[in-house]
């Protein structure tokens, strides 16, 4: 080796072993190994060699060459993980700090709760429909078996628009309605508010119901009683005691009432239901000796109430926001 | 009604707790609690309005005798002694409203009598007030029997007693000195110069039982349901008696009540009776048909087989009478007793027969009707979808009641014509809204007032105008208030505007897929501000309102800002058709800026739309960039920058064929407009 050329090998080597950043050590590839190189410049000694000796030092220069681009790649690879290291080191982040937030909203747990039970009901293959909630005389109260001054309108106090318009106070006539438009048989089910001439710390003007009715051939009391319990047990996700008594609503007979056992021992309400009275089916001009009706009722509040543990029924419709956001 | 159970044992000999009374009689149907006092048991009935029959000491003990299989002690008068023969005439105008009317002279009262303390205390467990003697032997009867009696001062009462219909405007002074109007729809007790009563509802007070009374006629009557029913209600006169003779009283029984009133006067206050004068019109007093109860029916409704001994069993100890057809095989021909008002179809009887079966014991079975698959739970699913876009938006649900005070209602204006209430339980609730704004309004005030800063709500629920047929319409709508994001380190707030709430019904018109139908056109609206507001168009027919609030409604609430309102046509939101893929482009797109300065009332949609009209094929999508007022831009003029994303389906694009295409859309919008392109 020619003695400029080990001179030149050992001054790259020092400056690749000093260099302190990427682009100084690209710097030293360039000022070495680049087309005008110092080590490249050498090949150009070639051409006045002795042929013998031509080879060998072509050899070295090569060598040279090799050695210098090793060790540069070998300290690049050392200063990129400097950097990254150093890297980390000044801009890591606080991961404790909270993360950006766009608030959502909350649906009304009585929303949820009709869902819940629509939900309920649809996978037990009902239909659910809508009616007005301004209502005549005869949807809400004629065609249901309560005629004029019958002591059951008592427990229906009635607000009025006009003489013959109300304010529906049962979902109930949207079942006469459907059962109108589509006839027989039929099975559905007719969420939505209704209202009452009620007001005081367990009533409240307007609520909402959810109303069954099923009407077919072959059907009875113990198919009531199964879907109920079905549903109970669906809807509070877990079995409850349950017990089916007596009870009376004009537009069923047999009628009954449907209480569950609650936790501290005592029987609470939650739904009224009976076999359609034979009356209502004659008034939709249906064959009662034929054609069997099972209907069912119940307050959408008192079950949101008796699910999510409210004890004051005027906080649905206080509409605070610390008591809706709850429900998100 | 209350009851104490100690009078209940001493007519059937129970020996059942009072807990266990309760809770026999509420799986029968007779709904009661056991109220326990230190020193009294008492039994709190809710009868529902079916069970007449129950209302009395003697129909609780029947129905639990049904249960126990007791008998009943029944006490009889009829060797009741005859003091004098006192007589007052009747005159019965129509037998059908009161077919039975029995009434008695009883002599010699002693009106300062006490009345004993055993009656006083029975009286008082059941909820009434002792009075004078009289009253409180009438009242412990009409407990004991269920029929409600009246006594008047015969002193009082001309020559006869006359049951009428009244005359238009006639008026009497009640008990309660409360004044009411009456008229042919009421019937009415009267002699021959006045009105002494409102006949099953409240005698009156001119010939009621005073300190100076010493006779009495004492009346005992069965008055027809039909004539009674309402009545109250319409006089707001909620009476023991009327309770009781709107759903029937026995039609049987008034002879026994007034025998047992008579027999307990004479005890108590010395009195000495005459006879009874008795008006009965049998033609006209129900009697129990017979009705044919059939055994399969019986299955049908119950399906249930009772045997037909335990049939017979359960019928006969109601009091029915009981005939069998073929043997019980094809039936029974059943005749319910006179006090069972309630019983008059086969259906009926069944529910009897399972109360008295007991419900615990029919089957609970699964299997309903055929189960039909649907695919329409669409009415869920746009309800779902709805909610969840204004969920996810940061809407919280509201639900607000139908009816509005007045005031709220003219918030959107006094033309609109409102559906009011008759009988609103107050002003606050007396019209049904035509908006669910004002709702929203203040519950954005209740929340504020209570430090809530950033709110959001919304509600779906129905609007209501007079006018045309279909006066109901389902809406959405919304009000926000506050900062766009709650307050937080990493991004800077500023207040909501217009524009935050069009973005959250963009979002929701384009997952119902009509994002390309809607357009917003500049209009007025009562609750919100001229010129910040628009109607939303969906297919050329108004869908809704959009808008920051009147500012006038604004300075009223005392409010900061501005709240930004929308409300929408529910029922015009459809859940989009079943949607098909579309294949979407692999090569590049290529986007171009140009910035435009332009009026500032110049509105961008007439800019994109001119765009649009020049039917670029390659031109995929617009974004509005930039909107800039203010420094370096002449006052009145305003710039907005457009960034166009061309894109072809299945090639790359050159830069000379986007060039060529923006110079035409260039050239488009300088021959259209004024406008500067820079």
């Amino acid at each position: 080796m020619t003695v400029i050329l080990s001179d030149l090998l050992l001054a790259a080597l020092n400056e690749i072993k000093d260099s302190k950043t990427l682009t100084g050590l690209d710097d030293i590839r360039v000022r070495y190994l680049g087309k005008k190189g110092k080590l490249t410049s050498q090949l150009k000694l070639l051409g006045s060699m002795d042929p013998k000796e031509k080879p060998i030092f072509g050899q070295e220069i090569n060598d040279a060459k090799k050695k210098v681009e090793n060790e540069l790649q070998l300290k690049k690879t050392e200063l990129i993980q400097l950097t990254l290291a150093k890297n980390i080191e000044t801009s890591s982040i606080d991961v404790t700090l909270p993360g950006r937030t766009y608030s959502t909203g909350s649906i009304h747990p009585i929303t949820a709760t009709l869902m819940e039970i629509e939900d309920i009901f649809i996978s037990a293959g009902f239909l659910i429909k809508d009616g007005p909630e301004i209502e005549n005389e005869y949807y809400n109260f004629s065609a249901l078996n309560i005629p004029e001054n019958h002591p059951a309108r008592a427990m229906h106090d009635t607000f009025y628009v006009t003489s013959d318009l109300l304010l529906r106070t049962h979902t109930s006539p949207i079942q006469i309605r459907s059962m109108e438009k589509e006839g027989v048989p039929i099975k559905v089910i007719a969420p939505g508010k209704v209202y009452r001439r009620d007001s005081d710390l367990t009533h409240i003007p307007m609520f909402h119901q959810v109303e069954g009715l099923v009407i077919d051939k072959n059907i009875n009391f113990s198919h009531l009683k199964g879907i109920l319990r079905e549903f109970i047990n669906c809807f509070f996700n877990k079995e409850l005691e349950l017990r089916f008594r007596p009870s009376y609503f004009p537009f069923t007979e047999p009628s009954a009432e449907v209480d569950i056992l609650s936790e501290d021992g005592k029987w609470l309400e939650i739904l009224g239901c009976g076999m359609v009275h034979p009356q209502v089916l004659e008034n939709l001009d249906l064959d009662s000796e034929v054609y069997i009706g099972y209907a069912f009722g119940m307050g959408v509040e008192r079950l949101a109430m008796l699910k999510y543990d409210i004890k004051d029924i005027r906080l649905f419709y206080e509409n605070d926001l610390n008591f809706l956001s709850q429900f998100n | 009604m209350q009851i104490p159970t100690e009078w209940i044992k001493e007519f059937c000999g129970l020996d059942t707790t009072s807990d266990q009374m309760a809770n026999q009689l509420t799986m029968a149907g007779v709904e009661c609690a056991f109220l326990g006092t230190s020193n009294q048991e008492i039994l709190d009935l809710s009868l529902t309005p079916n069970r007449a029959d129950c209302f009395s000491v003697l129909g609780i003990c029947r129905e639990l005798s049904v249960l126990n299989n007791l008998s009943i002690k029944t006490d009889n008068y009829d060797n009741l002694v005859v003091h004098h023969q006192d007589k007052i005439k009747i005159e019965i105008e129509s037998s059908d409203d009161c077919p039975v009317f029995i009434t008695r002279v009883i002599n010699n009262i002693d009106v300062n009598a006490k009345t004993p303390d055993w009656m006083i205390k029975r009286l008082e467990n059941s909820g009434i007030k002792s009075n004078n003697i009289i009253v409180d032997i009438t009242n412990y009867v009409m407990l004991e029997t269920g029929q409600p009696l009246h006594a008047y001062d015969l002193s009082k009462v001309d020559t006869k007693i006359k049951v009428r219909r009244g005359h238009s405007n006639e008026t009497i002074i009640l008990l309660d000195e409360t004044v009411k109007k009456v008229n042919k729809d009421y019937l009415l007790i009267t002699d021959n110069s006045k009105v002494l009563g409102i006949a099953g509802i409240m005698g009156g007070q001119h010939s009621g039982i005073s300190l100076d009374t010493k006779s009495i006629v004492l009346e005992s009557a069965y008055f027809n349901p039909a004539t009674i029913m309402g009545r109250s209600r319409m006089l707001n006169l909620h009476t023991e008696s009327a309770l009781r003779f709107e759903r029937g009283v026995d039609p049987l029984i008034q002879k026994h009540a007034i025998d047992r009133a008579t027999q307990l006067i004479n005890e108590c206050s010395d009195g000495k009776n005459g006879p009874i004068s008795m008006q009965q019109d049998v033609t006209a007093t129900p009697v129990k048909q017979p009705i044919m109860l059939r055994k399969e029916r019986i299955h049908q409704i119950l399906g249930l087989t009772i045997a037909n001994y335990k049939v017979l069993e359960i019928l006969t100890k109601l009091d029915m009478q009981v005939v069998e057809k073929d043997y019980g095989y094809s039936g029974w021909l059943v005749t319910p007793p006179s006090f069972r008002f309630d019983i008059n179809e086969e259906c009926d009887l069944i529910e009897e027969l399972a109360r008295i079966y007991g419900y615990e014991n029919i089957d609970e079975k699964n299997k309903s009707s055929e189960t039909t698959l649907f695919t329409t739970t669409k009415r869920s699913s746009k309800n779902s979808l709805i909610n969840n876009i204004m969920v996810g938006r940061g809407y919280s649900e509201v639900i607000n009641y139908s009816f509005v005070s007045p005031s709220m209602s003219l918030m959107m204006g006094s033309d609109s014509k409102t559906i009011d209430i008759q009988n609103p339980l107050s002003i606050e609730m007396s019209v049904m809204r035509t908006s669910l704004l004002p709702g929203l309004l203040q519950n954005l005030m209740y929340n504020l007032q209570r430090q809530h800063e950033n709110i959001r709500l919304f509600e779906s629920g129905k609007i209501f105008t007079a006018s045309n047929k279909n006066s109901e319409k389902e809406v959405i709508a919304g009000i926000s208030y506050g900062s766009r994001v709650e307050e937080q380190w990493g991004i800077e707030s500023n207040p909501i505007d217009f524009y935050d709430a069009k973005g959250d019904l963009d979002l929701l018109f384009a997952s119902l897929k009509i994002k390309n139908h809607i357009s917003y056109i500049n209009d007025s609206h009562p609750m919100l501000c001229q010129g910040k507001s628009t109607k939303i168009v969906l297919d050329g027919s108004t869908i809704g309102h959009l808008g920051e609030l009147n500012p006038e409604l604004t300075m009223d609430l005392d409010l900061t800002q501005n709240p930004i309102c929308f409300e929408i046509y529910k029922d015009k939101l459809k859940l989009p058709n079943q949607m098909y893929y579309q294949e979407h482009p692999y090569f590049p797109s290529s986007r171009r800026d140009i910035s435009l300065l332009m009026s500032e009332n110049q509105e961008i949609s007439t800019i994109l739309q001119t765009i649009k009209q020049l039917e670029t094929p390659i031109l995929n999508n617009i974004i509005i960039f930039d909107v800039y007022k203010g420094k370096n831009i002449e006052s009145g003029r305003k710039s907005v920058a457009l960034g166009l994303i061309f894109q072809a389906k299945s090639r790359t694009l050159t830069d000379e064929e986007i060039d060529g295409y923006m110079s035409k859309i260039k050239g488009q919008i300088l021959s259209n407009f004024e406008i500067k392109i820079r």
